[in-house]
């Protein structure tokens, strides 16, 4: 139960942060998936305070368990937003890395989202409605981790320097969606987890909104990028071109 | 069952990459390069500006002239020459390791803020790296400059990861108060 209520008060308290300062502003669709979290699990709260279910296991089949799960579905698809958020704060619109890696990183994604949509259908054993919505969580979590992941590793190999709003949600994201990789996949390995499973959900989603309360603590937005000047570019092609052509008169004299 | 072990396996290690990630980054806090320039200016380091350490514990020379039983004595002679030259070296970089330590108290002194965690932190890595040091003159002194060549070479390193420490306390305050740092260091200094 206090898990329960606990995650509304950090989602509104994540939500405080962004109004205050007008640091929304900055991060528009971060705010739209953090409203929608704090609003989805405000109706799943009330409906856990007024419509339980008598049994664990029936709870499912509850309204409080058929809201969990469809609010669950939803939210699935939701998180792009916060990639998004990350990527685009990451790599901002106009600068030449966004122009060089959008395109092929955008096509990585569609690769990844078709092998995540095809993981899913082809698995064949939903025992239960949390069956299907455990095989749909835990193949967009990977998705959506391994995007993530991508997105710092990318900013790591180019330099690019992340603030502390962005560096804090990406890895609270990041740590979240994969630990619920790992988590949902246990849970239909074996039901004997089922009993961790309902306390490490609640949790681990509690940790990442405190990592994102303290992210948002401060307005740190990540620095903006130096780019070079066309002059330095246009030197650095002709002497990447003289090195490849001397290491090519070395090999082949 | 194979596809749910993938994903467990898969997600484990994503969370694991994330932790890293994370702890990384809170280890990582470098300098500003115009801050490590300028402990290079305000403090002459004499054991971390010799670049020619890899050629000094290269035992090439001394192999060659081995080789020619007319030259063990010459190989002899320059294996000894090394050593000294080798333990010289080791003992500027303890210097430089000691200067930098006593930069950074004087920063510190002057009311550059600092933590006490980073100050244990930074004592522990003067002691490791003094104690490293000493470790290597030793092994210089019993099995000669080339038994320990990568981890001699590697001595440098100390150095330069403490005058980073140094230059990370030094960009805390403002650059244009940097030369009047510079002028109290050299006026202590003399």
């Amino acid at each position: 139960m206090f898990i329960f209520a606990l995650g509304p008060i950090l989602e509104l308290w994540v939500l405080v942060l962004l109004l205050r300062e007008g640091m929304w502003r900055e991060y528009t669709s971060f705010l739209l998936y953090v409203f929608w979290v704090f609003l989805g699990n405000s109706v799943i709260l009330a409906a856990y305070l007024y419509f339980p279910s008598a049994y664990p296991e029936a709870q499912a089949a509850s309204l409080y368990g058929s809201w969990y799960w469809h609010s669950d579905s939803i939210d699935v698809v939701l998180r792009f937003l916060v990639i998004w958020e990350v990527f685009h704060q990451t790599f901002p619109k106009g600068s030449g890395l966004n122009k060089s890696l959008s395109k092929g990183l955008g096509i990585i994604s569609f690769i990844l989202l078709v092998l995540a949509c095809a993981t899913f259908w082809g698995y064949q054993n939903y025992a239960s409605l949390r069956s299907i919505h455990l095989a749909l969580d835990r193949t967009f979590d990977f998705v959506q981790a391994v995007m993530i992941l991508g997105t710092l590793l990318m900013a790591r190999y180019y330099g690019v320097k992340c603030g502390r709003n962005i560096r804090g949600i990406a890895l609270g994201f990041g740590a979240w969606v994969s630990l619920s990789t790992a988590n949902n996949a246990m849970a239909d390995l074996t039901r004997s987890f089922l009993p961790y499973w309902y306390y490490l959900r609640p949790w681990s989603f509690g940790f990442m909104l405190a990592s994102w309360i303290w992210a948002l603590w401060v307005y740190e937005p990540n620095p903006p990028i130096m780019e070079s000047k066309i002059t330095d570019l246009d030197r650095w092609t002709e002497d990447w071109n003289r090195t490849v052509s001397a290491a090519r008169t070395i090999i082949r004299p | 069952m194979i596809n749910l072990l993938i994903f467990l396996i898969m997600g484990l290690a994503l969370f694991g990459s994330f932790i890293f990630i994370a702890l990384q980054d809170s280890q990582r806090t470098s300098p500003d390069s115009s801050a490590v320039h300028a402990v290079g200016q305000i403090i002459n380091l004499e054991g971390s500006s010799f670049a020619d350490a890899k050629r000094l514990l290269d035992d090439t020379d001394y192999q060659a002239l081995c080789s020619n039983p007319d030259l063990r004595r010459l190989a002899e002679r320059l294996r000894s020459e090394r050593r000294q030259l080798a333990l010289m070296w080791v003992s500027l970089l303890q210097n430089d390791l000691i200067t930098l330590w006593r930069f950074r108290r004087f920063l510190i002194q002057r009311g550059v803020p600092s933590s006490v965690k980073e100050e244990l932190r930074t004592f522990q890595a003067l002691l490791f790296s003094l104690v490293l040091l000493y470790f290597i003159r030793f092994s210089i002194h019993t099995a000669g400059p080339f038994a320990l060549p990568r981890a001699t070479r590697q001595a440098g390193q100390l150095v330069d990861s403490m005058s980073k420490g140094a230059a990370l306390v030094l960009g805390r305050i403002p650059a244009a108060g940097w030369a009047e740092i510079e002028r109290s260091w050299v006026k202590g200094a003399a």
